[in-house]
């Protein structure tokens, strides 16, 4: 345990990081560095977002599935790495 | 009305129910879950991908043109920027592809890894001479065969220039090999020189219209110009003939200064003395030509102070490490790529390296930072450097050793050019011989000529020529 507390603050001390957030397969953040509101906010797009990718990704080939997913914005960056049961979501402004 | 809404509210409150978000989890749950072996499986591996994705910084989305600045009015929110990763070469015309067009200038990025330039821009004429456009970091200047000045905008969609000069006798009818963006943010000039001697000074303010402002001319066939750091008025250029001149812009005695002879050969390339320090060195500047050597000369001394002479053939171009006082870059026609560091050494250079296949290399550039340098050759081809940071960055004495190093080499190397004269001179017949006795130096040379040289005092070399044998 104390070394995913570990891990979570070395990622977030990492350039340009702006928050970390773990949630469950349901969508319900299980661990975050945001507040309650943006880690809610966050947890529930990213959710609908996740799904949705991983459905393209298994309709183009049933065979596929979806490893990782990268949305870039103007003002920042998420990453998202899914899981069966979880998945990781990390916030970054690459260009601080 | 009333029955209607009643029965949307019912609705919305039934799809309410149904989107419930499922119950938050409890403090307990949540550590359950974080202390879960299939958990600590996940985390382990989705940090490993993550951490490895934040590390790597290439951003790969950045636009050079900064469309993404503007506001919304699509008005340019001014920028003072330079991209040290942005790298504009111009090439001769493609022998494999006769109907493309003569003037190619294409913009390479450092930064990525990609084998394809970042811009390419056209013109009719070949491009002999191109630069980054200082304080308009979209626009690329070119100056080209035919005399016209090029202006491109990397906002453009186009390839082709979106200002050119005229082609008329006002402006330049000359090849210009000389551009060169002088001045501060709120006083600049565009200055080209063609090989006619003809200067002309541009006005870039009133884009999209060049305008000429000023323009002298003296019969001097121009191949290379820099302007010392921080000056905009006096300027050096090198010529044809294999001298050196030095010229002001204004004032009333605008125009050719000073003659600086030494060179036997055109003059191919020249640098004003640009790395800032303690110690003013921008009265220092090098040349190279095809007389083999590269010689280091000082805006207040009419002779060379040292000349290198280490290379056996042609030297196409020099230029001053922008960060290192003492260290400089020359190519020649057999692929060599030197560096000097005068406080290192000064008969040979302190690194070397050859390109594969020896082409010729054309032209050397240092990046801004110092530590790169870039190399074109005749084959089309622009090479990067990596220079070792021993050799690169300056250490804290540098200025001042460098100054000692003058001072000393501004008396001896009077009396070394005198030896060396003689040899080269005398060399080009078939035999000399020269013997020192104590001040005085004898020479004979293959056709006759005995010369007595009396080195008398440090500054001065006297010659008497007897008995013509």
């Amino acid at each position: 345990m104390a070394e995913v507390e570990e891990t979570i603050k070395r990622i977030q001390s990492q350039k340009g990081v702006q928050g970390i957030i773990i949630v469950n397969a349901e969508g319900i953040p299980i661990k975050s560095t945001l507040d309650n509101s943006s880690t809610v906010q966050y947890a529930g797009n990213v959710h609908q977002l996740l799904m949705k990718a991983r459905g393209v990704v298994r309709d183009i080939d049933p065979q596929n599935d979806l490893t990782f997913l990268r949305v870039r914005s103007k003002k920042n960056e998420i990453m998202i790495a899914p899981d069966k049961d979880y998945f990781l979501i990390v916030i970054q402004n690459p260009t601080e | 009305m009333q029955p209607a809404l009643e029965h949307q509210e019912e609705k919305d409150s039934q799809k309410e129910e149904e989107e419930a978000p499922p119950h938050e989890l409890t403090e307990e749950e949540k550590q359950q879950i974080l202390h879960s072996e299939e958990f600590v499986t996940f985390f382990d591996h989705s940090s490993r991908i993550v951490e490895r994705a934040l590390s790597e910084q290439v951003d790969v989305f950045f636009d050079y043109s900064g469309r993404d600045l503007q506001d919304k009015e699509g008005r340019h929110l001014s920028r003072l920027v330079t991209y040290p990763e942005l790298l504009v070469a111009s090439y001769s015309s493609n022998e494999d592809a006769p109907h493309e067009p003569d003037g190619v200038a294409l913009v390479w990025n450092m930064k990525y890894k990609k084998t394809t330039p970042e811009y390419v821009f056209h013109c009719q004429s070949a491009v002999m001479s191109a630069a980054f456009a200082q304080f308009h970091p979209n626009l690329v200047v070119g100056g080209t065969y035919s005399g016209q000045i090029v202006l491109w905008d990397n906002r453009s969609n186009k390839r082709t220039p979106v200002q050119r000069t005229p082609l008329s006798a006002s402006a330049h009818t000359h090849p210009v090999y000389c551009v060169n963006v002088v001045g501060t943010q709120n006083a600049h000039n565009l200055i080209s020189i063609s090989t006619d001697g003809k200067m002309c000074s541009w006005s870039l303010d009133m884009l999209p219209h060049l305008e000429l402002v000023f323009k002298q001319s003296k019969s001097v066939a121009v191949t290379s110009m820099s302007f010392p750091l921080g000056d905009v008025n006096n300027f050096v250029v090198g010529s044809e003939d294999g001298s050196v001149y030095t010229a002001c812009r204004h004032g009333s005695k605008a125009g050719i200064s000073e003659m600086f002879e030494g060179h036997h050969g055109p003059i191919t390339g020249l640098d004003c003395h640009t790395a800032a320090g303690p110690v003013d060195f921008s009265h220092l500047f090098v040349t190279s030509s095809f007389d083999w050597t590269v010689k280091l000369w000082s805006t207040k001394n009419n002779k060379p102070l040292y000349s290198f002479e280490d290379n056996s053939d042609y030297v196409y171009d020099v230029m001053w490490s922008p960060t290192h006082p003492a260290l400089f870059a020359c190519v020649d026609g057999v692929g060599h790529l030197d560096l000097w560091n005068l406080n290192n050494e000064t008969e040979v250079p302190t690194a070397s390296v050859t390109v594969e296949g020896n082409p010729a290399l054309n032209r050397v550039r240092w990046a801004h930072s110092g530590r790169e340098v870039a190399v074109g050759d005749s084959e089309g081809q622009v090479h990067i450097y990596d220079v070792g940071e021993q050799i690169s960055v300056p250490r804290q004495d540098e200025w001042t050793r460098l100054r000692t190093l003058s001072k000393i080499q501004l008396n001896e190397v009077l009396q070394l050019w005198a030896l060396k004269h003689i040899y080269s001179f005398s060399c080009s017949k078939s035999q000399c011989r020269g013997r020192t006795s104590g001040r005085l130096f004898a020479c004979v040379d293959g056709v006759g000529h005995l010369d007595l040289w009396n080195l008398n005092n440090e500054t001065e070399v006297q010659k008497s020529p007897r008995n013509i044998i």
